[in-house]
């Protein structure tokens, strides 16, 4: 039944209001530092969430929460309606629900871009190895990395690496894709064709979670900013909204020193 | 050698007038390593030339043929059970399982931390007296294929302590292998779903196994050396042999002779692979 969910999301997401991601009164401590304060955000089905704020905000550690690569300490963090920071719940399986892209890539250096792309899906999902291929150039291609296939990691650009980074993460046909400041490793004439692979994805109606400084970007294709500062979110709303007509001093500091 | 030293050097040269100029001291390490060449290289061809009796040397070499392969059978078979028990044991002290982490670290503490020549002595000689006097299953072994492969109780003692001392070791490489892929590796892998398990196998390891590849080499080369401690258990290596004939014949050039062309018959081979491994390891660099 739970393996149906993850099948008919698309239903699922027409029929009901069921947030795709869900924050409940999150705590997160490293030690003393209190990095989360009782977060509350959902995101919808298809939302493009953007979250900003000065670095040591808790912006990334609030994507890391969301497929459980940190732990948190109090409230709950729901995926499709169910809890990933639940003790018992098996976090393998939601995980496959939630695409990741790091900002230093993370590819594995051993595998080719194709490799990359399917382990995965093998793997975890049981696809068979030529099934995998298939789709895993089908998405190398969307990514315009046709070419690259075979290449390793270490042949390819920064720009190049994190496309294939999105694309590993798109082969397990999550619901949901996270991106932690993906464009800040790289060189400036490459963040552009990192920034069309999302909102490419965007415009396909993909359901993000983005961590950036981009604000152009964030301007342009976020359906919601989020402003975090010191922990806690201080300021959400439209685009524009948020640029253009800031309700709190926090927000309007921000957006002095950013542009 | 001289040409790292005088690189490092270069550094620290303060100025053109000081005495280590990088010319100098270029010239210098050249100068010392030809002169130590030329010393060893003369001391070489004294040896060979005045103290090797080839009469003798080719008699007894076929004893150090046997012993050679006596010993290369040891070090294989204690080689892979060294090299797959020290994964283990790198998986053991990378572990946050508390226990097994405890374990893991004990046991490379111990083996370690005491010397091999004992760990032989606890197993030749304290595992048999756990039997009443006599009573020692093993006493003449399986002659497999004789004189070379004779599994008897000093051959499994010789496979068990060079196994659990050299998994320490190999342990210890491994766990510094796994440290060193970035943390990255492992969230990327999780964050697809899969296990830990799945993770390790398939992500961490193969980048650990490369990290750890020149340590665990090197450890393979002590371990072929280690073999000579095995002398003091009665198996009939290439020490023993050196010894067996040093006393009958009163001649100690012409069995060292024999005893450094053997070691270096397995260890430089032994080297020669690891390059190899450590080469093949490289993704995406060759083009």
């Amino acid at each position: 039944m739970t393996a149906n969910d993850q099948e008919d999301r698309q239903v699922s997401a027409d029929g009901f209001d069921l947030p795709e991601v869900e924050f409940e009164k999150v705590n997160k401590y490293f030690g003393e530092n209190h990095v989360l304060r009782d977060v509350d955000l959902a995101v919808q089905d298809r939302e493009v969430v953007v979250i900003v704020g000065p670095s040591g905000s808790g912006k990334s550690t609030l994507l890391r929460c969301v497929n459980r690569l940190e732990e948190i300490q109090s409230g709950e963090v729901r995926i499709g309606g169910e809890a990933i920071s639940a003790p018992d719940v098996d976090v393998n399986r939601l995980r496959q629900r939630v695409g990741m892209v790091f900002q230093h890539f993370n590819l594995f250096p051993h595998k080719t871009a194709l490799e990359n792309v399917t382990l995965a899906p093998v793997q975890v999902r049981g696809l068979s190895k030529s099934e995998a291929r298939e789709r895993g150039l089908d998405l190398l291609e969307e990514v315009g990395l046709g070419e690259q296939a075979d290449s390793f990691p270490a042949e390819l650009s920064g720009g190049q690496k994190q496309r294939v980074a999105i694309a590993r993460a798109l082969a397990m046909e999550p619901d949901v894709m996270l991106f932690d400041e993906v464009t800040s490793a790289l060189d400036p004439e490459l963040v552009g064709e990192v920034l069309a692979v999302m909102r490419g994805l965007a415009e396909e109606g993909m359901t993000m979670l983005v961590v950036t400084h981009e604000m152009g970007f964030a301007r342009e294709v976020g359906d919601r900013i989020v402003l975090m500062s010191e922990g806690e979110i201080v300021e959400t709303g439209p685009p524009v909204d948020f640029f253009d007509n800031p309700k709190t001093d926090r927000a309007r500091q921000f957006l002095e020193r950013v542009h | 050698m001289g040409e790292t030293y005088a690189e490092e050097r270069s550094g620290e040269a303060v100025s053109d007038e000081g005495l280590l100029t990088d010319e100098r001291v270029k010239l210098v390490g050249l100068a010392v390593s030809l002169a130590f060449t030329a010393v060893i290289v003369g001391f070489i061809a004294l040896v060979l030339l005045e103290y090797v009796n080839y009469d003798l040397l080719i008699s007894v070499a076929p004893r150090f043929v046997v012993a050679f392969a006596r010993v290369l059978a040891v070090v294989l078979v204690s080689s892979v059970f060294a090299v797959t028990l020290g994964v283990l044991v790198g998986l053991g002290r990378v572990s946050r399982t508390g226990v097994t982490h405890s374990i893991a670290t004990a046991y490379v503490q111990f083996f370690r931390g005491t010397p091999l020549l004992f760990q032989l002595f606890i197993i030749y000689l304290g595992i048999p007296s756990l039997w009443p006097p006599g009573g020692f299953p093993i006493s003449r072994g399986w002659e497999l294929a004789p004189p070379v492969l004779v599994v008897d109780w000093t051959f499994i003692t010789a496979v068990v302590a060079l196994t659990l001392n050299h998994a320490a070791y190999v342990g210890e490489a491994v766990k510094g292998g796994i440290n060193a892929v970035p943390s990255g590796q492992m969230e990327a892998a999780r964050s697809l779903g899969m296990s830990y398990v799945d993770s390790m196998r398939e992500i961490i390891l193969p980048q650990a196994w490369r990290n750890a590849l020149a340590a665990i080499g090197n450890d393979q080369v002590i371990l072929v050396k280690d073999t000579s401690l095995l002398t003091v258990i009665a198996f009939p290596e290439i020490i023993t042999v050196f010894r067996e004939i040093n006393s009958n014949q009163f001649d100690a050039w012409t069995p060292i002779v024999l005893v450094a062309v053997t070691y270096l018959a397995i260890t430089l081979p032994l080297m020669r692979l690891v390059q190899y491994l450590e080469n093949r390891a490289e993704w995406g660099t060759g083009g």
